[in-house]
């Protein structure tokens, strides 16, 4: 094992309460910015989805030749407000119709596809367009009408919900930033009080060490790899229990939310954001470690 | 070896104050390479001012200190600690980390001068064995006697294979037998070459021992003391 790791480790396991504060301060700090971040992971879904989802269908008129919709079709896809264009047949239409009143299949008996219009479905990249496209939409020899998504109950609801989305997403962000840039204070500086406080008990140590030439790296390294060793524990302990926390509540989340996909669905893709999040935890933790340390040394040497 | 090559350190007329204390004043001396001098005086005539400078752990107010050609007063922050591996130090108070063993305590100097771990086990035993505290390496300093903890002392400061050892009342704190054995150890050492400064009020040493003699009074040599009483 490393001089300086050993060194390091002892003096953790001299002083295994001050150990234990600072490693659970920064336990603390990472569990919630670990939940902040799937909840900025969350939130910006919840948006994605409301706002990428067909808010536009235009009813096409029954005598609509197969010609005249594809032409409409390429039409809409060359237009660069519009996305994820969808044509629906007559017959997916019902089809559509009977799976929404699937808990009454009386309803669905009693049609045929001949009563059900084939329309075009998309979404617009941002709803400030929706009006100008619908307008265009409208002048189209084969469209009948044009709607929002019936769900949302047209434009003025959509906006409407999107906005309090929007809303109560920069809530969270800013609130959860916040909070966690004020757990990221105060770890920094309970790791500034640990390092001093070991700069000062080891002060016999250090003069000892000058005598005998250690550089001041050799010193200084020690010290560091302690705060890196409380910072990563922290890291690893905040970010566990966060994980664990989210991996037994998905299933809850998941089902509650339907098809809206606030966390991912697929265990590959849970592990894939719970790596990125700790992969920036621990980089953030270096930063935050190296500082810590190398600020309370400074500090320390500079008062004597 | 030619006479300037001989001459291992060299002070200048040396003045070093501390406020308006005057430890050392207008000091000139040289030190030959091998060479066993003892540094007397009463407490307070500048005998630890005089290692310090050596060791570069303070500046002169006036004049140079030179060991091996290289003006110690110059050496900065980042030359400073590769000077002081190529010297050995021990202290009337030990100075050993209390919370390591006889072997770590060695060790530490070792990981200091750079030398990779799989070679401490050899020296740290060789050095062990020269001071004899070969049974005592995992001891630490709190189950160990004066007299042995000045040997761990020792024991690391010849770990790093010094140039120059310097002793600062090394038997300050040990009673005659020990401070025999540790003089012993010191005279034995000095015969392999090394030099060594040992600054020491314990006169029955100095007579014992006739050494070179460097009689500090007032922060001045005093004249007719400066001699070889062998």
């Amino acid at each position: 094992m490393n001089t300086h790791f050993k060194t390091a480790w002892g003096y953790i396991r001299r002083s295994p309460f001050q150990a234990l504060a600072v490693s659970f301060v920064l336990g603390l700090t990472f569990f919630v910015a670990t939940i902040v971040s799937v909840l900025v992971y969350s939130s910006s879904k919840l948006i994605t989805y409301f706002e990428t989802r067909p808010q536009v269908i235009a009813f096409l008129k029954g005598d609509a030749e197969d010609t005249s919709i594809a032409a409409l079709q390429h039409k809409l896809e060359a237009n660069s407000y519009v996305k994820d264009v969808k044509y629906v047949s007559k017959e997916e239409a019902l089809s559509i119709y009977k799976e929404a009143t699937s808990d009454n299949p009386l309803l669905g008996q009693l049609v045929s596809p001949s009563i059900f219009p084939a329309s075009l479905e998309f979404s617009v990249t941002d709803l400030s367009f929706a009006q100008g496209t619908i307008d265009e939409l409208k002048k189209e020899s084969i469209v009948d009408s044009v709607g929002f998504t019936a769900a949302l109950g047209g434009e003025a609801s959509l906006n409407d919900v999107i906005s309090k989305l929007k809303t109560i997403t920069t809530y969270v962000r800013i609130g959860g930033i916040t909070f966690v840039g004020l757990l990221s204070i105060t770890s920094l500086v309970i790791l500034l009080v640990i390092t001093s406080m070991r700069v000062v008990g080891r002060r016999e140590e250090v003069e000892i060490l000058n005598l005998i030439g250690a550089t001041k790296g050799f010193i200084r390294r020690p010290l560091v790899i302690e705060a890196f060793i409380y910072t990563f524990f922290g890291c690893f302990i905040g970010w566990a229990v966060a994980f664990i926390a989210v991996l037994y509540l998905s299933p809850s989340v998941v089902t509650y939310f339907g098809e809206i996909p606030i966390l991912p669905k697929d265990a590959l893709g849970l592990f894939e954001l719970f790596g990125i999040v700790l992969g920036i935890e621990i980089i953030a933790g270096a930063l935050l470690a190296l500082s810590g340390s190398l600020v309370a040394i400074s500090r320390v040497k500079k008062v004597r | 070896m030619s006479k300037e090559e001989a001459v291992q350190i060299i002070f200048k007329n040396v003045s070093k104050s501390y406020g308006s204390l005057a430890a050392l004043d207008e000091v000139s001396f040289e030190i030959k390479k091998g060479e066993f001098v003892f540094i007397t005086g009463p407490s307070g005539a500048g005998k630890t001012t005089i290692l310090k400078l050596i060791l570069g752990q303070t500046s002169p107010s006036k004049g140079e200190v030179k060991v091996d050609g290289l003006n110690v007063s110059n050496l900065n922050d980042k030359n400073l600690p590769s000077y002081r591996q190529k010297i050995g130090m021990i202290f009337q108070d030990f100075k050993v980390l209390p919370e390591r063993t006889v072997f770590e305590n060695i060790a530490v100097a070792l990981s200091v001068i750079g030398l990779p771990e799989s070679g401490w086990q050899e020296r740290v035993e060789h050095v062990l064995k020269l001071v004899g505290l070969t049974r005592q390496a995992n001891h630490f300093p709190s189950q160990l006697s004066g007299g042995e903890l000045q040997r761990v002392s020792l024991a690391r400061a010849l770990s790093v294979n010094p140039k120059i050892v310097l002793a600062d009342e090394p038997t300050g704190n040990l009673d005659w037998d020990t401070s025999d054995m540790l003089m012993e150890l010191l005279e034995k050492i000095n015969k392999e070459g090394k030099t060594i400064i040992m600054a020491t009020h314990n006169m029955e040493i100095v007579d014992k021992y006739k050494k070179r003699i460097i009689h500090l009074e007032d922060g001045k040599i005093k004249e007719g003391k400066d001699s070889k009483s062998k």
